[in-house]
Order: C-alpha cells, then structure tokens, then sequence
C-alpha cells in the first residue's frame, strides 16, 4: 500500500492542475487571515485574543477544501481522460487496493494541506495581532478546536473528490458539478422544499457547520454530527466510485 | 519459462461477440505474432490477458493464473497496448516513476529503460510533447521496466520510423534469445514475417489458424505470410469450428 500511495502522492506533485489549486489555497490562507485583521481593525468588530480560532478556522476554510476537492478530482477522473487508468492498473490489477491508495493519499494531502494552511495562518496572525498590539491567546478554548477540525475536513474533502472522479470518470462533468452543487443546488433547495431545515444536512452546509457553526439558511448541525454528516457522503461517494472502478473495463476509448 | 495460455475465452459486447470460443497456447521463449484484420478482436484479446477485461467465459492466464493473481504483476509480464496512455503533462522519466511504483522498481531501472529504448535525451520533455514514435518507445519502456519473462505487445511498431522498426525487430530478437515469450501484434505482415517465430491468426473473434510460421506456410503452401493471411481472412473464408481450432494450437 505504501508503494501506491507514494505512486499516487508523485502523481499529484507532477499534475500542474492539481497542485496549483493547494498553492492558491495556501497563498489564500494567508490572504485571508490579512484581510480579516484589516477589516477587524478598519471598520469591523475590534480585534481581541478570542479572535484567533477565527482566523485559523478562516485561513484553512472552504478554499482549502475546495482546492482538496478540486485537486483529486482532477487526479481521480484525469486517469480515464488521459488514460494513465491503463498503466495504473497493469501495475497494481487489485482496483480496490489502487482506489483505497487514491482515497488515503487524497486524505493524507486534505490533512498536510490543511495543516500548512493552518500554520501559515497562524504565523500571519501572530504578525497581524502583534502589530494591533493584541495578545495572542494560544490556549484559547477554540484553537485546538479548529487545530484539529480544520485538516479533518480538508481530508473529507479529499475522499470526496475522489469518490466523484472515479464515480463521473469526466474532469469537466464532476468540477462543473461540484461547483453548481456548492453555489446553485444547496442555495435553491430551501426555496424548492417545505423542509428548508433539509439544507443542513447537505454537504455544503455541513462543512459550514464544521467550520464556523453557521449555516445560512437554517440552524446548523452541531460540528460532531456536522463532521460525521460529511464523513458519510465522503463514504457513499467513495464506494460508488470504488464499485464502478472494480467492473469497468479498462483501456477502451472511454478509460 | 513463461507461457501464455487461452482457454475458451468469449467477450461479447452487447450483441457482438469479439472473442469468440478462442483457444491458443504460446511456445515460451519464442515471439509470437498475433495478426487478424481490423476489429478482429486481437486487442481484445489482449485486454483479457491483461486482466483489464472480463471475459464472459473462458480463461486468459500467463504462468498458469490470470494476471490479476501475479504477484508483482510488473516484474512478470510487460504490456504496451497504447502509447497514449501518459499524461501529456509529465515528463518521460517521472511517468515511468510513476508507473514503477507499485512494483518498488528504482529508479535506476527508469534510467536504464529510457536508455533502451533511446529515450534519454527526452526523459526530462512533457510526454505530451512526444511524436507518435516517442510515445512508443516510452510505452515500451514502461513494459520493460520490471525486465519481465513475459511481453505482451499490441502494434508496438505503430508510429516507429524505418529505423525505428528495425530496431524494435532486433530488440525482440535479443529478448527472446534471453528466453523471454514474446506475444505482438501487428499489421505488418512483412515486419511480423520477419520477426516472429511463430504466428496466431484470427478473424471475427476466432482462431483461424496457429503454429510455427514455417509450418504454416509450408502446410498451406502459402508464399507468404501476407498470402497465407489474405486467403484465410477474406470475407468468403469462415473460422473453423472451435473443435479443429484447439487442435491446431501450437503445442
């Protein structure tokens, strides 16, 4: 397994249009952290020490688990575009060995990249807080809390990029979808339901939850059930995608 | 010594059937080719092999087990069945570290394989970059990589300049001088006369004919392969029943 996971790792340091989304996100986070603390300072609520969890939870949010998402879609389906399925396959035939090797390296990377995310972020905000002269609280309650929940859910969002890849086995089809998912489906579904409660159980809302414990059109989940809300679509997609990948056949025009 | 064994193997898709009922075994350590006209069902036939289809009944198996059940499958059978099947975006050398992987080949078998096959001054170039004949060569770098007793090679002179197929023609020879069976394909009747030892024919999914070359055309009084092919691939000619095809496989 170590031999394919480092297969899999060499495959997204060597795809431009895999690792330049977890760049941008990294260069995002600490963006992110700047513009809060300028706006804290400019015109927003005034900076304090229980700031930080914030700032963690922003420098490693939703761009960072989009990246993830986008990342492994693009390793995941781009096997079947460009065809690499062939070679892969021939080297390890035990498809499911191959797609668990896919499904722990996509985590391995949510969780590095959350965490890069997260350290970037801290030190911006160390250098932010300072200058504003605000003390910076390390043991402040929610610090660990977003330590711990800002790469889980970078990891779950690298499952679920490639339980889509191998589910749709179409880079465009599955980015398209996943983008219309996160900005059209979950904002009209409360407008197309009787249940607008329904929406916090989707995963857009769930990993706002996680993130923030907010969710714009409803009263969101605890970050526990949140979390494990998420985990459970990462599961479904990933056994979908798993269960194609074992009966297709490979090397046709199609993969 | 490797050999490569099909045992009743039928592939339908939907309502046509590509491999139908075939039944062959390979001589080790002699190359092998494999010719039958367009849609015959050869690269089929190979992706059973491969373990990259499921046949519908039947056996595909090298050394006795299909190869899904090989251990370190890599270091057993070497397989070109497309030259595109690299990401146009990586270099040579890091998909041939890629495809290495699995099997714990180091890097330099990467070096020695994109020497072979004439690729070194291009190892660090974007595959995407590569003519045709690039890719081919790389393709069979990465079949040679686990330095297998087994090569399965579909077209491999696909897109190969004249130099290029002479000198696939003397790499063939000189691994199957080191014992290897070689399996190719090829729609080059004359190059596959030249190269191989013996031959498997087949047409719309079954065996036409198979053995040694020599014998082939000797006991059909062929002039050539070409001529032999051409006789017994013509729309007017039928497969012969599966019960003479397994007796005409090579022993």
């Amino acid at each position: 397994m170590r031999s394919l996971v480092s297969a899999e790792l060499l495959k997204l340091r060597s795809t431009r249009s895999a690792w330049i989304p977890l760049a941008a996100a990294l260069a995002a986070a600490v963006l992110a952290v700047i513009a809060n603390t300028s706006a804290g300072h400019a015109g927003g609520p005034p900076l304090s020490p229980a700031a930080l969890p914030e700032l963690l939870r922003a420098s490693g949010g939703q761009l960072v688990d989009g990246a993830v998402l986008l990342a492994w879609i693009v390793l995941s389906a781009g096997e079947f575009r460009h065809r690499t399925s062939v070679t892969t396959f021939l080297g390890e035939p035990n498809r499911l060995r191959v797609v668990s090797a896919k499904l722990l390296s996509a985590m391995l990377t949510g969780a590095a990249v959350g965490l890069l995310a997260e350290a970037l972020g801290a030190a911006t905000s160390a250098a932010a807080l300072s200058a504003h002269h605000v003390p910076l609280a390390w043991n402040h309650p929610g610090v660990l809390g977003a330590v711990v929940t800002v790469p889980l859910l970078a990891a779950l969002f690298g499952a679920l990029g490639v339980g889509l890849g191998l589910l749709l086995r179409n880079t465009a089809a599955a980015v398209g979808l996943a983008l219309m998912w996160a900005f059209v489906v979950e904002g009209i579904i409360p407008a197309l339901t009787p249940e607008p409660g329904i929406v916090r159980w989707l995963p857009e809302a769930a990993a706002n939850a996680v993130l923030h414990g907010a969710s714009p059109a409803a009263a969101a989940l605890p970050a526990g059930v949140a979390l494990t809300v998420l985990a459970g679509y990462a599961a479904v997609l990933a056994s979908a995608g798993a269960a194609l990948t074992a009966r297709r056949e490979i090397g046709t025009a199609s993969g | 010594m490797s050999t490569i064994a099909v045992e009743a193997l039928t592939k339908r898709y939907r309502t046509v059937t590509a491999v139908d009922d075939l039944t062959f075994e390979l001589a080790p350590g002699r190359i092998t080719g494999f010719a039958g006209p367009n849609g015959a069902g050869k690269s089929t036939t190979m992706r059973l092999l491969l373990g990259l289809a499921r046949p519908d009944s039947g056996r595909a198996t090298i050394n006795g087990r299909p190869y899904a059940e090989l251990r370190d499958p890599l270091r057993h059978v070497g397989a070109l069945l497309d030259p595109n099947v690299f990401h146009p975006g990586r270099s040579g050398r890091t998909a041939l570290r890629i495809a290495a992987r699995p099997a714990q080949i180091p890097g330099q078998r990467v070096e020695e394989v994109l020497h072979l096959t004439g690729l070194g001054a291009a190892a660090h170039r974007r595959a995407g970059g590569y003519s045709q004949g690039m890719r081919q060569r790389l393709a069979l770098a990465a079949a040679l990589l686990g330095d297998p007793e087994t090569l399965i090679l579909d077209e491999p002179a696909n897109g190969l300049d004249p130099d290029g197929v002479a000198w696939l023609r003397g790499l063939l020879r000189r691994l199957a001088a080191e014992g290897r069976t070689i399996f190719v394909s090829s729609h080059l009747l004359a190059e596959l006369a030249q190269t191989a030892d013996d031959v498997v024919v087949i047409n719309r999914g079954q065996l036409v004919a198979a053995g040694p070359m020599a014998d082939l055309l000797e006991h059909t009084g062929a002039s050539s392969l070409e001529d032999f092919f051409l006789g017994a691939t013509s729309p007017e000619v039928r497969p012969a029943p599966a019960t003479a095809t397994r007796a005409r496989s090579l022993s």
